[in-house]
């Protein structure tokens, strides 16, 4: 009894043909997000020291939330820490470029905004940054994505995406939930 | 207390030529029913992630 081989061979060279095109589809995809789209793994290496955040330049109480700097570029910066976020809302306008700024002084903890793409640890030690673009406007929700202790249900943020005419920052640069204008 | 079934047959299959050929015959076509069924699968798979992929990711916008 001789089991067809050669048609055995035949299949499997067709299979894996189309394997090799369904990874090829892939790959192609996971580009043209990356270079097309600008979609890619938010990646920064920036150091801060836990201890001593609360007396840094970048992360001192009144430097959080959104500021528009003399460049024209929208940071907002939100410290993560057990079991809330500072500022727990902060504004920012739809369809123009933002970056977000995290760091913890404690454990570590992760967010995501809902609807989008923002997704990032936040880590102490480090700065979490994210640059992106709302397309929609509204409150979206922030809540920490990594189990940081007890109250970890109750941790989330407000980030309030509002029309560009809409933001307005004040003299200082500085915007927040309470003056939309 | 019932015996023990014993074998249905005693007929020697693993050497009757008419019984190899049949076997023979089912190996040929087995390959079909499987490529058939791990294309289902990875079509259903593919479906799947295309979906996400065009449906989810790319409308949730840029990040970096």
């Amino acid at each position: 009894m001789a089991i067809n081989e050669e048609a055995i061979l035949k299949s499997e060279v067709r299979w894996a043909w189309i394997v090799g095109a369904i990874v090829a589809v892939i790959l192609i995809a996971i580009l043209y997000a990356a270079l097309a789209m600008h979609i890619n793994p938010p990646s920064n290496r920036e150091y801060a020291d836990p201890k001593t955040l609360h007396l840094s330049a970048e992360f001192t109480e009144a430097n959080l939330g959104t500021r528009v700097g003399t460049d024209g570029q929208i940071v907002a910066r939100v410290i993560a820490t057990q079991f809330e976020f500072v500022p727990n809302c902060f504004v920012l306008p739809a369809n123009r470029d933002v970056t977000i700024r995290l760091t913890s002084p404690d454990v570590i903890h992760g967010i995501l905004v809902t609807g989008t793409n923002v997704n990032t640890m936040v880590i102490p030690g480090y700065v979490a940054q994210v640059h992106t673009r709302f397309t929609k406007t509204g409150d979206l929700l922030m809540p920490c994505h990594e189990f940081c202790g007890l109250g970890h249900s109750q941790m989330l943020a407000t980030v309030r995406v509002v029309p560009p005419a809409e933001f307005h920052p004040d003299a200082n640069g500085r915007a927040s939930c309470g003056n939309r204008g | 207390m019932a015996e023990r079934p014993g074998p249905a047959s005693e007929h020697d299959y693993a050497n009757d030529a008419e019984e190899l050929e049949r076997l023979e015959a089912a190996m040929d076509e087995a390959p079909k029913g499987a490529l058939l069924v791990s294309g289902i699968a990875v079509g259903l798979l593919l479906i799947g992630w295309l979906g996400l992929y065009f449906l989810v990711f790319l409308p949730r916008g840029p990040v970096g």
